[in-house]
């Protein structure tokens, strides 16, 4: 049985590899930070009993800014395969907590190539880099493919620019098996509630439910290549089962804007959006709304906030993914307007469940950033 | 009104030729390491600035003293010039490279917008940001780093470029080329090649190992380079530079001059050392600075056989030029 170990599991795509992977058959292990509050929600369906027999999901804690910790956790698991998914993973509070994101995204990274060094893994343990389309930044060419020079735009850009090349650098003089998949955005209903997709679902579903009354976005014009996590863990999977190990762009081919993402979310729950103004003044208006809405016409459901701009923006993003598609025999599988719908269904369904929650008389959770 | 120049990582060969090109340009200079107390400043003594400098600790690691160091000095002008700088080291140790360099960067872009310091900085990159360069590199050419320490500069590199974008501040990246100097510490390949010649021509039987042979750099020198570190600074709006001579030599012909220049044939002192090859080596390294001379009026000047003639000079004991200024090349100038 092969044996995975994943930072990260507890996130998106983590989740998502953790139950592509006990699908193949493997046994998989995960490193997840200790908390004071619950953060396995994503994984807990797949979780297993400590005293059931035949468990193959396994977590341990730890974190990227321990060395010792995760040789430690190395040497415990020797893993087959080890996907560095963990990550301060958000473009805007990068610009906020520079350093962390440097020390858990770039010294991170570092710190686990240099942990299959130090244990003699080298030539078992096969390395997944989650690189990132952040790397382009203010972008060189159109579409972005693997040979495209970088331009990062912001600490999170950057701190994943050094574990990019470190991790090439290690395949170069080491002779380790490992590879960047440079992933363009991807997204689902399990996408953090503070990246733009899932905050816009989240907030129109609460708007349609009365929750809520009005979406601050930052810049409606950023463009972005969006495809669905399920589909991307699988070339992360893919990535570490080749004869040579290799970088890969992975995206959909295909670009949204903001605005558009959220004119089509709207769509889906029977709301049309009347885009007016520019610039920082522009808004959305509701020009109409099913019968069942609380959001009615008239109303102003998305304005700009400026505090969400960046301080360096990056306006487009687009990935050409054939040499995916040559290599590895992946495409995205799952249409835009079907990630849009998978996305704003599963938000109204917990917003409706906050909602009869409510309504019962119990306190219903209430986030916010 | 007198400026003020802080000089991060005074102690090494650029630190003491920058201090003394400043102090001769009648700044105020101020000079940072580690452990002040503790730092002998033998290249600031051989250079003769010891005495003009103030001398501060900070751990560019560490935030509250970089702010402090800002704060005491308040400079016109930072230069960040600290960190690990061995290319070899780098492999060995991977996260104290990163660290000294990325973090440090950070750390002193980040203590600039904290007190709001109306500074410039001029940030000492690399050419080893650019790994195998098929012909000359310029500014807009693509990095692909090749070893730790390349990584970390690169990491560095657009750290300074964001926060320029993203805040405004009048931070630059110089990209040196391999720029030498007598104050190099002997580690480095040109001491060991030249001190090595002239010990075997004064009677030493000693062999001289090396790595590969046949890679290429581009080789200045270096008070020249800090002339550039300046004029970087003194340009109206911030902007990155390559600092290079444009002319490659392999390191067996650089190798050859250092010989031939204390009259040995290199072929019968140097053996070949597969050990001291590194994990990944650079073949060819070669810089542009043609945008250095159309904006900065900059040009390398120093032949790489004077060059050699004033390492050679400097370990028989005699006198070499340690500013630009004094720095006519015999080969270039009239008989």
């Amino acid at each position: 049985m092969k044996r995975a170990l994943i930072t990260g599991i507890t996130g998106q795509d983590g989740a998502y590899l953790a139950e592509f992977l006990l699908a193949k058959g493997y046994e998989v292990h995960g490193i997840k930070r200790r908390a004071s509050s619950f953060n396995t929600d994503r994984i807990d369906h797949l979780y297993q009993d400590p005293h059931e027999s035949g468990r193959r999901l396994f977590l341990h804690y730890g974190d990227l800014t321990d060395a010792t910790n995760l040789i430690r956790i190395l040497q415990q698991v020797q893993p087959d395969e080890l996907y560095n998914l963990g990550a301060q993973s958000h473009v805007q509070v990068s610009f906020e907590t520079p350093e962390y994101t440097a020390n858990s995204d770039a010294v991170g990274t570092l710190r686990l190539l240099e942990a299959i060094r130090i244990l003699g893994l080298e030539k078992k343990t096969r390395f997944y880099q989650a690189s990132t389309s952040e790397l382009y930044g203010k972008v060189q060419e159109t579409p972005q493919r693997e040979t495209t020079p970088f331009y990062p735009r912001s600490p999170y850009g950057v701190a994943k620019l050094y574990a990019y090349w470190i991790t090439v650098n290690y395949r170069e003089s080491y002779g380790m098996y490992a590879c960047n998949g440079i992933l363009f955005n991807h997204e689902s209903p399990l996408r953090g509630e503070t990246f733009v997709t899932r905050k816009i679902t989240r907030a129109l579903a609460r708007i349609h439910l009365g929750q809520q009354d009005c979406l601050y976005l930052g810049n409606l014009d950023a463009r972005r290549d969006w495809g669905h996590a399920r589909d991307y863990v699988e070339a992360q999977w893919l990535m570490l089962q080749q004869d040579q190990p290799e970088d890969f762009v992975i995206a959909t081919g295909e670009q949204h804007s903001v605005r558009d993402f959220v004119t089509r979310a709207a769509r889906e729950i029977g709301i049309d959006i009347d885009w007016r103004g520019t610039g920082s003044d522009a808004h959305g208006v509701i020009a109409s709304a099913a019968l069942d809405s609380a959001a009615k016409p008239g109303q102003r459901i998305v304005a700009i906030d400026p505090r969400y701009f960046r301080p360096a923006e990056v306006d487009t993003l687009l990935g050409d993914p054939s040499k995916a598609k040559a290599k590895l025999g992946w495409q995205a599988r799952t249409p835009f307007a079907d990630l849009v719908r998978e996305m704003m269904q599963a938000d109204l369904a917990l917003a409706r469940r906050d909602a009869l929650v409510a309504n019962a008389g119990y306190h219903a959770p209430m986030h916010h950033e | 009104m007198t400026r003020t120049a802080l000089i991060i990582g005074i102690s090494g060969q650029d630190g003491a030729l920058l201090a003394h090109l400043l102090l001769g340009k009648g700044y105020a200079v101020h000079g940072t390491s580690r452990d002040a107390q503790l730092n002998p400043f033998d290249v600031l003594q051989r250079v003769g600035v010891r005495a003009q400098v103030h001398l501060h600790s900070m751990a560019p690691t560490d935030f509250r003293s970089v702010a402090h160091c800002l704060d005491r000095v308040r400079p016109d002008e930072i230069y960040l010039l600290a960190g690990q700088s061995s290319v070899g080291l780098s492999f060995g140790q991977p996260v104290e490279t990163l660290e000294s360099i990325a973090i440090g960067a950070l750390n002193v872009l980040e203590a600039m917008r904290f007190l709001a310091l109306p500074a410039r900085l001029y940030h000492a990159g690399s050419s080893e940001c650019f790994g195998d360069v098929a012909t000359t590199a310029d500014e807009s050419t693509a990095f692909r780093p090749r070893s730790p320490y390349a990584v970390a500069k690169a990491s560095a590199h657009w750290t300074v470029t964001n926060y320029r974008e993203a805040y405004g501040l009048h931070a630059c990246t110089g990209i040196l080329f391999n720029h030498e100097s007598p104050l190099r510490p002997a580690r480095f390949v040109t001491r060991k090649i030249v001190g090595a010649a002239t010990r075997i021509a004064a009677g030493s039987d000693e062999r001289l190992c090396l790595g590969r042979l046949d890679i290429r750099r581009d080789w200045g020198f270096a008070p020249e380079y800090v002339e550039a570190m300046w004029r970087i600074l003194q340009q109206p709006a911030p902007d990155d530079f390559v600092i290079a001579t444009g002319v490659a030599t392999t390191l067996e012909d650089f190798v050859a001059r250092c010989f031939a220049r204390v009259d040995l044939d290199w072929r019968d002192h140097v053996d070949h050392d597969p050990q001291l090859e590194r994990p990944s080596d650079l073949a060819r390294n070669c810089g542009d600075p043609a945008k250095a001379e159309r904006v900065l009026g900059w040009r390398a000047r120093t032949s790489l056989d004077t060059l050699i003639a004033h390492l050679v000079a400097a370990e028989q004991g005699r006198d070499w030029p340690m500013s630009a200024a004094a720095t006519t090349d015999p080969e270039t100038a009239s008989p």
